[in-house]
């Protein structure tokens, strides 16, 4: 792999190459940000046998990463409120690239591409006027900033394209926060998360949450292929709240998917990710501080089982189950193949995004 | 013979440790938690009391009862759990940081209409939570323009539906504590939100680190704001003269519940209330009651100092009390993201 990897940059290098495409990529399969005991921080190109293919070290604490739809090129970015991201060739595996967030905007460190892989698409936060916005930049042309879009809410974190066509679905978290106050959160009393649909830069459908769920952060989204959309929610209130998981289908209702009363709480009020899986239907969401993953089936909104793993954040589908990533270095994979991965030496961030 | 000693010294530690989850619990409920809500409900009736003898803002006792009363509650302003968190009661009592300016324009929107509502105790307690509460006095006690409007017939209406509301609030936390919540706390398990003594004293560290985020991230943080761009406007209560005052007083208070958490390590202990020491010193000796030298680079440099006092005590609880509670929570764990 080394050495095929090798040919591919040399020939990269040398310009003799042709245009490169996922498919020469070949080795990484998943990308993660991780930390490092030493204080340092990397994105690592992980490979179907869950080996490390790559890893670049990253300015500061990444999050997760957006993958172009047609080159094998990703753009990693900083956990909020950082203002760095930066443009991966996979198949190289090396930066290409740096971008900056904007005077007065940080970003949330989720981005998504459009259809034809022109525009990048980053959730931000204009934080004097306490406004959620999303960031256009032009990959074609150095990923230069051309404009912005208001997200729809305060809040937004994870942001994904619906499949066939470039609306965006963003998840509002409804947090306001500010980098001169930290991480604190400055408005739990009044929040108001919500999922937005954006058409051309246009909030053209708002799904909102019950009045008495309002203080269930809406955080972590996943498309499938039909346009279901499922989010992962964090609770702001005291105890664990009624529900943390939930689905959309535009035009309809949010359904709350529900769980027994034990294995709510055993979340602690905590999703970390969120991921289709089994053919598109389940929903599988990990919780790092219940140290679980657990599945919900979609059709009846309800829960299905729990597996345990200490730490558990990121979660990708694969071939016959799931792949989950750890803070204590764990990848693991639950199905079909039950099979685990150590990488002493790395501690996996929050999302495992499927290259 | 020498096995015994062994089986000893292996069972000990985890008895000891259920044992003083226990106790710390029970220390931290009846040492701390209760006796700040017996103050916070003595200190809101006279409030409320007060404000029927006298409702006019420039009436010294009821300044002086409404200061005895936020005094309380801000030593009580971290114990964000159970009964405060209970239909939104702590939010209710404390709408702050109003980041939008949400107070001020429900005030006026009350003061203007002359609403009804005030004369309703009832009705009053389903008024927005930023119209309600101790920040809302402040405007109502201390701010011109809000003191310029309406009549001020009206005016006194309302600042005895304020102070009758913090009264009930107050009352209504302390007796859920004491008619249901200690009694959760301090026997987990069925009926409990705790499933153990171990997950009770976990709550109380969590508030104790609530506390510790809230003073220097945002009591400090907010009107810090950049050394560009400061914002002393931002600072809390700065109306009524309390920014420091708050800073101080919940200082003091977290230094007491540290104590009780840090009781079955005398060591740790002693270390955490010098580093609170070091603080509070620092709070003491700004002699900026308003946190106005957030706009001077000098003076500046001083509350910039006192913030990372207390991040040093932030330090101290997260790295070495957490892991003694057994709060080690993990790389994702920690994120919250």
């Amino acid at each position: 792999m080394a050495s095929r990897r090798g040919f591919l940059a040399g020939l990269l290098a040398t310009g003799l190459a042709p245009a490169a495409t996922w498919a020469d990529a070949g080795a990484p399969r998943w990308l993660s940000a991780a930390g490092s005991p030493d204080g340092g921080f990397a994105l690592c190109g992980i490979g179907e046998d869950m080996g490390l293919r790559f890893r670049i070290p990253l300015p500061g604490r990444g999050h997760a990463a957006a993958t172009h739809p047609e080159r094998p090129e990703a753009v990693a970015f900083a956990r909020r409120p950082g203002t760095f991201a930066v443009v991966i060739d996979c198949a190289a595996g090396r930066q290409t690239a740096q971008l900056a967030a904007p005077a007065g905007r940080h970003f949330y460190g989720h981005g998504a591409f459009s259809l034809n892989g022109r525009w990048l698409y980053t959730t931000e936060n204009d934080f004097e006027a306490a406004r959620g916005v999303i960031g256009i930049w032009d990959a074609q042309h150095g990923y230069k900033r051309t404009g912005e879009f208001a997200s729809g809410g305060t809040g937004p974190h994870e942001i994904r394209r619906m499949p066939g066509g470039d609306m965006l679905v963003v998840a509002n978290g409804g947090i306001e926060t500010h980098p001169a106050s930290g991480r604190s959160k400055l408005n739990i009393a009044v929040m108001q998360p919500n999922l937005s649909y954006i058409e051309d830069g246009v909030v053209v459908e708002i799904a909102a949450l019950p009045p008495a769920m309002h203080k269930g952060s809406i955080r972590h989204i996943a498309v499938s292929h039909s346009g279901e959309v499922a989010f992962g929610m964090q609770w702001q209130g005291d105890a664990n709240g009624p529900a943390l998981v939930g689905l959309h289908r535009r035009g309809g209702a949010v359904r709350l998917c529900t769980a027994p009363d034990a294995q709510l709480r055993a979340m602690q009020g905590y999703i970390g990710s969120i991921t289709f899986a089994a053919g598109q239907r389940e929903v599988a969401v990990t919780s790092p501080r219940g140290g679980l993953v657990q599945m919900f089936d979609t059709a009846s909104a309800s829960y299905l089982r729990s597996d345990a793993m200490a730490d558990a954040c990121g979660v990708a589908s694969c071939a016959g189950g799931l792949i989950v990533t750890s803070g204590t270095g764990d990848l693991v994979r639950l199905g079909r193949d039950v099979a685990q991965v150590a990488h002493p030496g790395l501690m996996w961030d929050n999302h495992l995004v499927a290259l | 013979m020498r096995l015994i000693p062994l089986c000893l010294a292996m069972l000990l530690p985890a008895t000891a440790f259920a044992q003083s989850a226990a106790d710390t619990a029970q220390s931290a409920v009846t040492q701390h938690i209760l006796p700040r809500y017996e103050a916070m409900a003595k200190a809101g009736a006279t409030l409320a009391e007060t404000a029927q003898a006298e409702c006019s803002p420039d009436a010294p006792a009821l300044k002086a009862a409404y200061n005895d009363a936020f005094d309380a509650w801000i030593a009580a302003s971290h114990l964000r759990f159970g009964p405060s968190e209970a239909q939104d009661r702590a939010f209710a009592l404390a709408f702050w940081p109003d980041t939008r300016g949400i107070t001020p324009r429900a005030l006026a929107a009350l003061i203007n209409d002359a609403d009804p509502v005030v004369r309703d105790p009832g009705a009053f307690a389903g008024v927005s939570i930023a119209a309600r509460g101790f920040y809302a006095l402040e405007f109502l006690l201390y701010d011109p323009e809000i003191l310029a409007m309406g009549d001020a017939e009206y005016r006194c209406d309302l600042v005895r539906a304020v102070t009758a509301d913090i009264a009930a609030l107050s009352a209504d936390i302390l007796a859920d504590w004491q008619s249901d919540f200690a009694a959760k706390v301090l026997s987990p398990g069925q009926g409990s939100p705790y499933r153990s003594d171990e997950e009770a004293v976990q709550e109380l560290f969590k508030a104790l680190t609530y506390g510790l985020e809230f003073t220097p991230d945002t009591r400090l943080g907010r009107p810090l704001g950049t050394f560009d761009k400061p914002s002393p406007k931002r600072a809390e209560a700065w109306r009524a003269g309390r920014s420091l005052r708050n800073i101080t007083l919940s200082l003091t208070s977290l230094d007491d519940l540290s104590g009780i958490l840090a009781q079955r390590d005398p060591e740790l202990a002693a270390r955490l209330q010098d580093a609170f020491q070091i603080a509070i010193a620092d709070a003491e000796g700004l002699d900026d009651p308003i946190l106005a030298g957030v706009a001077d680079p000098l003076k500046r440099l001083r509350i910039e100092s006192l913030q990372q006092s207390i991040d040093h005590v932030r330090e101290i609880v997260r790295d070495e009390l957490g892991p003694e509670l057994g709060v080690a929570p993990g790389f994702n764990a920690m994120d919250g993201d």
